[in-house]
């Protein structure tokens, strides 16, 4: 039962992955990409925890923890630098 | 069979956003297609159980490369404002 539900959201994970990717490539503007690259990095994290759950080793949540912050900055940095230069 | 198919799914985003990150016209959106190839590595790199790497590749590569290509960039623009003047 609980294979089942792994299975079934990986699957929608990597739908996620595919709708966030075309709009990755096919965004008019540069704040579509810049979304589109934050919900990327947001189905990652959530992807590493996946992995981390299906290995069984629990050391893969801290790569997803920095992971989670250390975009966090980059959206940021984007959004300065769109906004007004840095 | 689904870390196979993840595995072939991160390489074909790699290599989408390689030849994005060379042949796109606006700087920035270069700089994301590069931020993308370091989030598709780290992940990459996750599956093939180095998870030292992949936490490095998230620090320095997505973190740290975008927010000094986006400096870079606004020190380019900065430049060429004094230019005009």
């Amino acid at each position: 039962m609980a294979d089942t539900i792994y299975t079934i959201s990986a699957f929608i994970a990597l739908a996620a992955v595919i709708t966030a990717g075309v709009r990755l490539i096919a965004g008019p503007t540069v704040a579509d990409r810049v979304i589109a690259l934050d919900v990327l990095t947001i189905i990652t994290v959530s992807l590493i925890v996946y992995i981390a759950r299906m290995s069984g080793r629990i050391i893969y949540v801290d790569v997803a923890m920095v992971y989670a912050l250390i975009s966090f900055v980059g959206v940021v940095a984007f959004a300065r630098f769109l906004e007004r230069g840095l | 069979m689904f870390p196979i198919l993840l595995c072939y799914s991160l390489c074909l985003m790699m290599i989408i956003a390689a030849f994005g990150a060379v042949y796109v016209k606006n700087l920035t959106s270069a700089v994301i297609a590069a931020g993308a190839i370091s989030l598709a590595a780290s992940l990459l790199y996750l599956l093939l159980a180095a998870p030292d790497v992949a936490m490095t590749e998230a620090a320095i590569g997505s973190g740290l490369t975008s927010v000094v290509f986006l400096y870079t960039l606004h020190l380019i623009k900065k430049i060429d404002e004094g230019d005009d003047d």
